[in-house]
């Protein structure tokens, strides 16, 4: 079972680098699906050693939204700059963005190991460390990408390193908490898309990283 | 004592044996695959039958290393079979010879020797590819120290017979994230090492195009023959490497007896027939790269690499 | 039960807002009123006599609850909110025309979606639902800060989300950490009291870690340096009303959450929260000082402004005595009204001049009298000048620190007061005096932008001046419950 989740968890910060190192938006939107169901997969793991009914129901809304319906909002919404801009066009090239976030997994190692010091079990030894580097390398994700919805999928993945930390840390979390967050996290999406397409209309192009009009310096 | 010395020998003639088969049935699966029908799966035991048959034709113009390159190439791959697991899973006679660095400098050595044969003859062709293929090599070399150290770093030894005692008999350190990682790391490197799609496309005729298969291009006859079968050799050792080091260890023989040893080899023919398998999906199902993207391929792999040596770090 | 009716009266509105109704101006005046009716019941909720002895009330079943600093954050809501309704009524009517219905309706539906997050923040209780809330606040009012759906605007409210979110993913791992924390320690609460209660069971290095997580977090929220980078924008692209909502509150409720946390950390020795405070409050009032000089548009000037302020009630929180904590809240309370003026004589100038630009604006008090003194005594009043409010809550900070013998810290924030000092009324003195720019009066202000900016300065010349009695102790309550 242990191994079961770290292995869950390997292949979480695997999509992770993915989503940073992909050239491809649908590529991206498809491993974040897959991310989002690897989410889904440890919190049924921890559920079943904690026997919480609850975290078992976390999975289930987290396939839901994450799996099903935020993608398929996405690729409804944006249907037409995922196939018209395929390719991501990045600031850093993707080795050295692959280096950058190498180096970020590291660094969030060495910032939970106090936490971890407090008496870790197996389990949390691997979530929490890979749940915050879930959240450096989303972070990055989004100062590096141009385009809104690489942007928007930084976002998503850093929520999802937030929740793989989330269900281990704290699995008595009250249910209506989890939900009201998985319901954000549907707004967000939403909210996003719809301001992607509003820009794509008024502006012409969803490059976002080149909407730097308002400075001081014009 | 004897015994052992009999048992290695075996081991080398198995692979002398059936590495061309392996090739064989790569090629007939992917024609399979593409609803082709596709050669026999013997037909490169033809073909080296009939290479070794016909004149060889040297330019004047090369040197002794022109001359010299085809049987280091395919001795390079034998040298490395006395010192992996092939057939039995307790070590042999010449094991402690050499460990995985080792044998993975014997296999570059074949190789340093081929791309400095191709530059030998004077054609525009074989530098071109040996600088390719030396491009994929050396991004390539990371990712194989990164991983021999991850699996040397668990086993505290780098002979592959211990590692493969220490890494996998429990079975439920499969799962555990920096093995299912180094496993892609490394699976990542056989498909560049031997030039398969996504790096390099093997069937191609096209010479400004090629990576690996430059370095035959000025061979014939016996030379040709020996390239040949030294690269189907170093495509079944380097799976040999990754499926009993890695990834499958069982089905190997444990005794001293003479039938074990005899029925591991069809075990080790099913478990290679079935990553083969595995590759001819991978390769039916993406295309091949730009060249300067396979730069970000092999940083995919050497990243992979380190964080499956960061977890396993981390989480001794 | 007053607490779910000010929560329900917002979503009513919005609803009411949603029906397409032939009659003009419906969703205006049900905005107005409904936004007076919540301000009335806040000041019962915050002014009640029991406050003080009881502490706190409930409602709903533990779901909602509301002592002395969330009723200050109510009420300021509520205020701006009403005072913002007012104005958008003039400032809607004149930017949208009787021609965009349908805009409009739009425009106030949001907007009570929005009063309702904010409102929603300072009297939930539990503190997993309190991030949800902050939350919300950012995504209900994305669309209003696009609103006028130029490039620029649309730009400025990408920025603001997704700085925002990347920020509220930080936090929430701060919160879970607190949870984690928390329940380690056998505590059973996730509410505010509840935390307060186990704080000094739980170990320090959760309370550390979740406190740095949510400060970062939160503060890329309420606009310190250096996450501060989509507050000009988003703060000066939005319509004026909005603006004032955002500038004066939102920033604040962000704010609120990261205050709450410091009486937790009381119990650490060496005291990180407090250092840590003080450098995010300097560096982010230092930064926007400076940065206030050389603005182009002067909605952005005010917006720099509020980042400064926000560096103020920082440092003051963090500085860490009784007195200082009540120049927090007072310096809170004084910020939001005045802020809020603030963009409503900005909103007005814009109005009559048509442009944000403040070097095309000239003599702005031979334009329009109204609307030059506004912004005189706008800028006047943020940059901390007497008679106003400001003035009086800075002062308290300063004397506070001074006694309490931070003398390079009260050193340091005294220049960046100054400094913003300078800039500010460089730039008003430019744009309201001179030779008229503009030949006449371009569009006459509307009443309701009058009436608006009358009542919206009686709180900042009367607070200039003297404390009413149940202001006051409603503030000190607001500072024990800081300094517990």
């Amino acid at each position: 079972m242990v191994q079961l989740n770290a292995l869950a968890g390997g292949l979480f910060i695997l999509t992770v680098f993915g989503i940073v190192g992909m050239r491809q938006m649908i590529g991206s939107l498809r491993l974040f699906v897959i991310q989002s169901l690897l989410l889904a997969g440890s919190a049924c793991i921890l559920g079943y050693e904690y026997t919480s009914v609850h975290l078992f129901v976390v999975a289930g809304i987290t396939i839901f939204s994450k799996a099903f319906l935020i993608p398929w909002l996405l690729y409804h919404l944006l249907s037409h700059e995922i196939h018209a801009r395929r390719e991501i066009t990045q600031v850093l090239t993707i080795p050295t963005s692959l280096l950058i976030a190498a180096g970020l997994v590291i660094c969030s190692y060495f910032m939970v190991r106090p936490l971890l010091e407090t008496g870790a079990t197996a389990f949390l030894s691997v979530n929490l460390p890979i749940g915050v580097a879930g959240l450096l390398i989303g972070g990055y994700a989004i100062t590096v990408r141009r385009e809104a919805l690489p942007q928007l999928l930084g976002i998503l993945t850093m929520e999802n390193g937030a929740f793989l930390a989330g269900v281990c840390i704290a699995p008595n979390l009250p249910l209506m908490a989890e939900l009201a967050a998985a319901f954000d996290v549907l707004i967000i999406a939403l909210v996003v898309g719809l301001l992607t397409r509003s820009i794509r209309k008024r502006v012409g192009t969803t490059l976002v990283g080149k909407m730097a009009s308002l400075k001081e310096e014009e | 004592m004897t015994q052992k010395i009999v048992f290695n020998i075996m081991q080398v003639l198995v692979v002398m044996a059936f590495a061309p088969l392996i090739k064989g049935v790569l090629d007939r699966l992917k024609e399979l695959v593409q609803s082709k029908k596709g050669p026999s799966i013997f037909q490169p035991y033809r073909d080296i039958w009939k290479l070794f048959h016909k004149d060889e034709a040297v330019s004047e113009e090369s040197s002794w290393v022109f001359r010299f390159t085809p049987y280091m190439v395919f001795v390079a791959p034998i040298f490395v079979t006395l010192l992996i697991p092939v057939l039995t899973d307790y070590p042999l006679f010449f094991a402690f010879m050499g460990d995985m660095l080792a044998g993975g400098s014997i296999l570059a050595l074949g190789g340093f020797f081929a791309t400095l044969a191709a530059i030998d003859t004077g054609n525009p062709y074989g530098p071109m590819g040996a600088s390719r293929t030396r491009m994929v090599g050396f991004l390539a070399e990371p990712v194989f120290m990164i991983v021999f150290f991850t699996v040397s770093f668990v086993a505290g030894s780098t002979i592959p017979y211990i590692v493969q005692q220490a890494w996998i008999t429990p079975i439920a350190n499969f799962f555990e994230p920096s093995h299912v990682l180094v496993m892609l790391a490394f699976l990542m490197l056989i498909i560049a090492e031997n030039g398969r799609i996504p790096v390099d496309n093997p069937s191609g005729h096209f010479e400004l195009a090629m990576i690996d298969e430059s370095k035959g291009l000025e061979y014939s006859g016996r030379g040709a023959a020996l390239m040949k079968w030294g690269g189907c050799m170093k495509f079944f050792v380097l799976l040999c490497i990754f499926l009993n080091v890695l990834v499958c260890p069982w089905g190997l023989a444990s005794t001293g007896s003479f039938r074990d040893l005899l029925l591991a080899i069809p075990l080790i023919l099913l478990k290679m027939l079935i990553l083969v398998f595995i590759l001819v999906i991978i390769e039916s199902s993406l295309s091949k790269l730009r060249l300067f993207r396979i730069s970000e391929f092999m940083g995919a792999a050497f990243v992979t690499s380190v964080v499956a040596v960061v977890i396993q770090l981390i989480e001794m | 039960m007053e607490l779910f009716i000010i929560l329900l009266i917002p979503v009513l509105v919005t609803l009411i807002c949603m029906i397409p109704v032939k009659m003009r101006g419906v969703s205006a005046w049900a905005t107005i009123i409904g936004s007076l009716a919540v301000f009335i019941l806040s000041s019962a909720v915050a002014f009640r006599p029991d406050l003080a002895s009881h502490g706190s009330t409930a409602a709903l079943g533990s779901l909602l609850s509301c002592d002395s600093l969330s009723g200050l954050i109510l009420l300021l809501v509520s205020f701006v909110g009403f005072t913002a309704s007012l104005f958008s009524l003039g400032y809607m009517g004149k930017t949208n025309g009787e021609h965009r219905p349908g805009r409009t309706r739009r425009y106030y539906a949001r907007y009570n979606l929005f009063l309702f997050s904010m409102l929603a923040v300072p009297v939930l209780a539990q503190v997993a639902i309190v991030w949800i809330a902050v939350e919300l606040t950012t995504l209900f009012s994305v669309f209003l800060v696009g609103f006028e759906n130029t490039p620029e605007a649309l730009e400025a409210a990408w920025k603001y989300v997704v700085l925002t979110c990347m920020g509220a993913a930080v936090a929430l791992v701060g919160v879970l950490i607190l949870y984690w924390g928390l329940r380690a320690s056998g505590g059973e609460n996730f509410t505010w009291p509840g935390l307060l209660q186990a704080a000094p069971k739980i170990q320090p290095v959760f309370l550390k870690t979740a406190f740095l997580f949510i400060l970062i977090g939160f503060g890329t929220k309420a606009g310190l340096v250096p996450l501060h980078t989509w507050l000009p924008d988003a703060h000066s692209q939005a319509p004026s009303p909005v603006c004032a909502l955002l500038s004066g509150v939102e920033t604040t409720t962000a704010l609120y959450v990261i205050i709450r946390l410091l009486p937790l950390l009381r119990g650490i020795p060496g005291n990180p929260a407090s250092s840590w405070l003080i450098t995010f409050g300097l560096l982010s009032a230092g930064a926007a000082a400076f940065l206030l000089i050389q603005v182009k548009d002067y909605k952005r000037l005010f917006a720099f402004s509020t980042i400064e302020h926000m560096g103020i009630i920082l440092v003051a929180a963090g500085l860490g005595s009784g007195a200082a904590h009540l120049g927090a809240v007072s310096q809170i309370l004084t910020h939001a009204v005045t802020k809020s003026f603030c963009f409503f004589a900005a909103g007005s100038a814009l109005l009559v001049t048509g442009t944000r630009d403040i070097s095309s604006v000239r003599g702005l008090i031979r334009i329009s009298p109204v609307a030059g003194i506004s912004l005189m005594l706008g800028g006047l009043a943020i940059a901390g000048a007497p008679p106003f409010a400001v003035f009086l809550s800075e002062f308290s900070i300063i004397k506070a620190g001074l006694a309490a013998g931070h003398y390079l810290v009260i050193g340091g924030l005294t220049l960046f007061i100054a400094i913003a000092f300078c800039g500010i009324m460089y730039h008003i003195n430019r744009m309201v005096f001179g030779r008229a720019s503009a030949p006449s009066v371009r569009s006459a202000l509307p009443l309701s932008c009058k009436v608006t900016l009358a009542l919206a300065i009686v709180p900042i010349v009367v607070l200039g001046v003297f404390v009413p009695h149940p202001v006051h102790t409603l503030l000190q309550l607001a500072a024990v419950s800081i300094g517990r």
